[in-house]
């Protein structure tokens, strides 16, 4: 990975965005329905990462601990609520 | 903001805050519009999810992962810009920020075309429920992009750190949004 803090969050954004859409083809090239959910949470935790990726490295809130703790505790309530709303017509 | 990430943090949260408190207030704002009709849209899906996940075969995934590509690399790009600003690079800063709302403008096209498919298609806010959140969210978002560009061209224009850490926040959250935005549309079977 690189050192460049920017460089190495932008690099993982792209690994984040490449795996998001290569779990979508596989999902479409056709899967289980337990396995097209747990794609489906999968995509969601890295959807969850990449918010985060952005909110630390783009806008700056790995400098200000206080706020990052605030909004980590926030977005990951928020991706538990979308993944239970997703999982819901599963269960 | 990014560019001036590295400095020791201080003891007062408030002073904590990179950038400016309003932007930051406007940040929440959004993220809470955007937040709440992403849940309604999965609120939604629950009664008819092979509704949803036949009308979202009418969606141009491919088309959607390339701009999410181009929007996360303008992102990098403004924040960049705000780093050679810091660092008195006036020219490169204006370079950077043209490039980032170059890319803005790619995204804007790409989307332009896959609205104007669904329109050849057929399709409308009153199609599906899918469809209504589909164009209802990416509206409003591609709408937050055009505003985004202007702020771009605009910090480039008065281009002091204080604007660019202000003007490229908005240009992340719109970043940020988009994240959570197509995966939840676009990929969720």
């Amino acid at each position: 990975m690189p050192r460049d803090p920017l460089l190495r969050a932008w690099t993982a954004l792209i690994v984040l965005c490449l795996g998001s859409t290569a779990i979508a083809v596989a999902v479409g090239s056709g899967l289980s329905k337990t396995a097209l959910t747990a794609a489906g949470a999968v995509i969601l935790t890295l959807s969850w990462l990449k918010a985060r990726l952005i909110l630390n490295a783009y806008l700056g809130l790995a400098a200000a601990p206080f706020w990052r703790k605030g909004f980590e505790i926030t977005l990951a309530l928020y991706a538990l609520l979308l993944l239970g709303l997703y999982l819901s017509p599963a269960i | 903001m990014s560019g001036t990430a590295r400095t020791i943090p201080s003891a007062d949260p408030l002073e904590q805050l990179p950038g400016d408190l309003m932007m930051w207030v406007l940040i929440v704002s959004e993220l809470l519009v955007f937040g709440a009709g992403l849940a309604a849209f999965l609120s939604v899906r629950i009664t008819d999810p092979a509704g949803f996940a036949a009308a979202q075969d009418h969606l141009h995934r491919a088309a959607a992962g390339i701009n999410t590509v181009v929007l996360v690399t303008s992102g990098f790009l403004a924040a960049l810009a705000v780093r050679a600003r810091c660092g008195g690079r006036r020219g490169r800063t204006r370079l950077l920020l043209a490039a980032a709302a170059l890319l803005g403008t790619v995204f804007l096209v790409v989307k332009g075309w896959e609205f104007s498919d669904a329109f050849a298609a057929g399709l409308s806010t009153e199609t599906h429920p899918f469809f209504t959140f589909y164009f209802l969210l990416t509206g409003f978002h591609f709408a937050h992009v055009v505003a985004g560009i202007v702020i771009l061209a605009l910090i480039g224009w008065k281009d002091s750190p204080h604007s660019l850490e202000v003007g490229t926040a908005f240009w992340h959250m719109v970043d940020l949004v988009w994240v959570i935005l197509f995966p939840v549309l676009y990929l969720l079977r």
